[in-house]
């Protein structure tokens, strides 16, 4: 009941935070940011909600910049490079296998990849969350481990393993804050992965960290 | 390479014993015996100053400022949000989902429930706790996702003469991007939460808040 | 310090943590007296080295009390301080294999001091053998310290290490087979 509960919790984050539509970007804008960004980030967000992205990030994306004093070119820049994420992170969910993805897990997609993970990583990490396990959460979970200091790699082979293990939810939501018990130990993040990935038995001892558990494509090499 | 048979291994294991194994398998079974024999079980006992030096760097940590502050932080406290280290890791309960799961289902949404509710929450928010040490510090904000990233939104309240400044926000649940600011202008991390690149040349901490609680 | 030594035998693990996060830092040094030898001698396995393991030892008591907080179960404090040292463990031997550090000078800080009754075939096959743990992979060097050195049920070092007792075993299986090929090749 309590994975269900999560799931659906999040979900609804979806529902309450993502259907955004492009009219609605000017009201959100008005008076947060400077006239020429809330024009360039209208253009931006037209040519996403065509092709089906979430429009809600582009406009944080807008008033963060806005907020934190950055001149106007480097705020549509930064807008413009989220959109960009965004489109390739929707292209690699669908290559993994979901059709036609939600606003969530595209986001998800897209902060895997603005922490390291490639396309092909994304749409590896899509491919083994089959349910019960959430392709969002899992993507979500990556992109914190790598933002930790995880080597890509390696956090695919912990999630995999960990997947494919049957590990729930609760589990992969706990991996972060478990590398950074192992880093305030003493360890470096590899280091506390790798450790986290044995302990669960997940990777046997001795063997090559590009191991991947039977039945599983292995991880594509970064180009 | 000749392996000892598995029943060998059990018997070193001490899931068999000598006299379980089959005649032709006795001999290695000795051999591996022997083997085992040679372990060293000798106690080790450390120097005698071992204690004095531990302590020492003990009382050293526990006068420094930033130690008093981590250690105030760290004492668990009989408050009802059940408040801990870290800036999340505070429990809302069932509520959170079955209010989800009564909204996907289409019915009306349950009343409220008193005394679960505080500042700003409601019934699928999680009550988040944000801890900044900047002593020194005149004003101290956080800002996110949750506040579109207004200064003014949500400010720390310091504590005592610590150095140490808090707040408690009610969260929706989701992923959620924020920083801190500092004395108006200076944004700054969370230094115990993961950080991700902003797209600005800086970074955001990151949290991520379930119905279970908030996690990194 | 003044401390009554009688009185704080008989403080529990937990009592104590609760008293040193309360502010009465100085009992910390119950913790410190209570555990500073229980692990020596697996710290002393991992690392190959007294001096080694008595510094390994000291950091983890250290970072143990900058962290005592997070020790969720206080009367549990040895599972817990175990934790920390095994990591700490692991990282040193990962240091030493960065720097080359041979396991023959392992052995050697490791050897018994000579004994007058002559029993030196023991000491040169506890060498070997020594030689051969320091050849094996951190998690079966440490399986069978455990296990064999400190005399752990399979399920207890399941329970520390947060391993399976099926992957231990596995571990366990094939470190026998590694030093029984070692133990030969020193023959």
């Amino acid at each position: 009941m309590r994975t269900i509960g999560l799931v659906l919790t999040l979900l609804l984050g979806s529902t309450l935070t993502g259907a955004l539509d492009a009219q609605d970007v000017r009201p959100r804008l008005d008076r947060r940011v400077s006239p020429e960004v809330q024009r360039a980030v209208q253009r931006i967000a037209a040519d996403a909600a065509v092709q089906g992205l979430p429009i809600d990030p582009l406009v944080q994306k807008a008033i963060e910049g806005a907020a934190k004093g950055v001149p106007a070119d480097r705020v549509i820049a930064a807008v413009r490079a989220l959109a960009g994420r965004l489109g390739q992170s929707m292209a690699a969910v669908r290559e993994g296998g979901v059709s036609t993805p939600g606003g969530d897990v595209v986001e998800g997609g897209a902060d895997a990849l603005n922490a390291g993970l490639t396309g092909r990583e994304v749409s590896d990490l899509v491919r083994v969350s089959r349910p019960p396990q959430d392709p969002t959460l899992t993507l979500r979970v990556a992109a914190t481990l790598a933002a930790l200091g995880v080597p890509a790699k390696q956090v695919l082979t912990l999630l995999q393993g960990l997947i494919s293990d049957g590990r729930s939810q609760s589990d992969l939501l706990g991996l972060p804050g478990q590398v950074q018990t192992g880093v305030a130990q003493g360890a470096t993040p590899a280091q506390a992965a790798a450790g986290l990935a044995r302990a669960a038995g997940g990777l046997p001892p001795g063997r090559n960290p590009d191991w991947v558990p039977p039945g599983q494509r292995k991880p594509k090499h970064k180009p | 390479m000749k392996t000892f048979d598995l029943r060998v291994k059990q018997l070193l294991d001490g899931d068999l014993s000598l006299a379980d194994l089959p005649p032709e398998l006795r001999a290695e079974g000795e051999e591996a015996l022997r083997l085992l024999a040679a372990v060293d079980r000798t106690a080790v006992t450390l120097s005698p100053a071992l204690d004095t030096r531990v302590m020492a760097v003990v009382r050293r940590h526990a006068k420094s400022p930033v130690g008093r502050a981590w250690r105030w932080l760290n004492t668990p406290r009989d408050v009802e949000l059940r408040l801990r280290v870290r800036p999340w890791a505070v429990w809302a309960g069932a509520l959170a989902a079955a209010a989800a799961l009564a909204l996907l289902l289409g019915r009306a949404v349950p009343a409220p429930v008193p005394g679960v509710q505080a500042r700003g929450g409601t019934r699928d928010s999680v009550f988040v706790r944000f801890v900044l040490y900047a002593p020194g510090a005149r004003r101290v904000a956080v800002a996110g996702t949750f506040n579109q990233w207004d200064r003014g939104a949500a400010l720390l309240a310091p504590a005592g003469t610590s150095g140490v400044w808090t707040t408690t926000l009610a969260l929706p649940v989701g992923q959620h991007q924020y920083a801190f600011v500092v004395d108006g202008a200076r944004w700054v991390v969370d230094p115990s939460a993961p950080a991700v690149d902003d797209g600005f040349g800086r970074r955001n901490s990151v949290v991520a808040v379930t119905a279970e609680g908030a996690h990194l | 310090m003044g401390v009554l030594l009688g009185l704080e035998g008989e403080a529990t693990d937990a009592e104590v943590v609760r008293a040193v996060l309360a502010g009465d830092v100085e009992r910390y040094a119950v913790l410190v007296r209570r555990y500073r030898d229980r692990f020596a001698r697996y710290a002393a396995r991992m690392l190959g080295s007294r001096d080694v393991a008595e510094d390994a030892v000291q950091d983890a008591l250290v970072r143990a009390f900058d962290r005592l907080a997070d020790c969720r179960e206080p009367d549990k404090f040895g599972g817990w301080l175990f934790l920390i040292l095994r990591n700490r463990c692991f990282a040193e031997r990962r240091r030493n294999r960065r720097e080359g550090r041979l396991p023959e000078d392992a052995a050697e800080a490791l050897a018994s001091p000579e004994r007058s009754d002559g029993a030196m075939e023991r000491r040169e096959q506890a060498r070997e053998l020594e030689l051969a743990l320091g050849q094996l992979t951190p998690e079966q060097r440490e399986a069978f310290v455990l296990k064999h050195v400190a005399g752990m049920p399979y399920e207890e070092i399941a329970q520390r290490t947060g391993a399976t007792v099926a992957s231990l075993k596995m571990r366990m299986h094939r470190a026998y087979d590694r030093l029984r090929e070692l133990m030969k090749e020193y023959r």
